[in-house]
């Protein structure tokens, strides 16, 4: 939950879109906009998650359980390698939050962020940057199915979990659009993007070696 | 090589004015001293790089609104 929240791609294109949206448009207007922005962050996410769960359950129930198997190792191997990644390289190195993602789909996203007229063009732009991030997020929403499924085993109630999970990537979309009601800026919200840049990578690096070295550890992870 | 394209910066810089809450008729005023204050800045210069006319753009900018400035500075560095 801790690196959904963290995941910048999302909370960097709705910053972008609130400031445009508010340039263009009356506050009301900004308002609503960003909020299908929301819906559309929170509908791909729960559509992406659910796919994976619906996925491992799958195979779950096929009986596929090697505890201790070789796609436990590729997953936790891949998730270090994500924590790497994203400590060394999930900003391009220079000021700024520039993030290690191809400069044409960038231009495109800003282009779009800037042109935003209507609320399904906000909303089709939240499913986009959501999107965008699926390489960070996917390894995730395996492990987390793989858990929710081990835990409903033993009747916890897993629906809570999931729910959380979902609703994790709007914390910081939730907290951007407080600030811009709350009368702050886009120079703001930059200036603390930078401040903490290191302590983004810091955490979201942590995290995925955190749950890495968790999977081999105690190989709950059922596949 | 680019063509500067001044309408543009202009209605840029006025979009990104009223987002921050500047009024209409003030950011008019400064962001149209700022061009072209920027423009005799980069006149005597034979090759303009867009990190000039961004580096005399924020400069001049600076001397009105620092907020402004800065999200002009920093507008490709967010994602």
């Amino acid at each position: 939950m801790l690196i959904l929240a963290f995941l910048q791609l999302a909370p960097g294109v709705f910053a972008l879109t609130y400031h445009y949206a508010l340039g263009k448009y009356s506050k009301n207007k900004a308002s609503s906009l960003t909020l299908f922005f929301i819906i559309g962050v929170e509908v791909i996410s729960t559509c992406l998650f659910l796919s994976t769960f619906f996925l491992i359950s799958i195979i779950f129930f096929a009986g596929f359980k090697p505890e201790t198997s070789v796609t436990t190792w590729i997953l936790a191997g891949i998730l270090i390698a994500l924590g790497f990644l994203a400590f060394f390289h999930y900003f391009r190195p220079g000021s700024g939050t520039k993030l290690f993602i191809p400069a044409k789909y960038t231009k495109g996203l800003k282009y779009s962020a800037k042109t935003i007229k209507t609320k399904s063009d906000a909303f089709v732009l939240g499913v986009l940057s959501s999107v965008s991030e699926f390489v960070y997020t996917f390894p995730l929403f395996i492990v987390v199915s793989a858990e929710i499924m081990y835990l409903g085993l033993q009747d916890i109630p897993v629906n809570i979990f999931a729910l959380l999970f979902v609703l994790a990537p709007l914390l910081p979309l939730f907290v951007i659009h407080y600030k811009f009601q709350a009368g702050y800026s886009l120079a703001d919200i930059i200036k603390s993007r930078n401040k903490n840049k290191f302590f983004t990578r810091f955490i979201l690096g942590l995290n995925y070696l955190i749950i890495a070295i968790i999977i081999l550890c105690f190989r709950t992870i059922i596949l | 090589m680019k063509e500067f394209n001044e309408a543009e910066i202009k209605k840029d810089l006025k979009i990104d004015a009223h987002a921050l809450g500047i009024p209409i008729g003030a950011a008019e005023i400064f962001i149209d001293r700022t061009l072209k204050d920027a423009k005799k800045t980069l006149k005597n210069k034979s090759i303009i790089t867009e990190k000039d006319l961004e580096r005399a753009i924020t400069k001049e900018l600076k001397k009105y609104h620092a907020d402004l400035a800065y999200v002009y500075q920093n507008r490709d560095t967010i994602i």
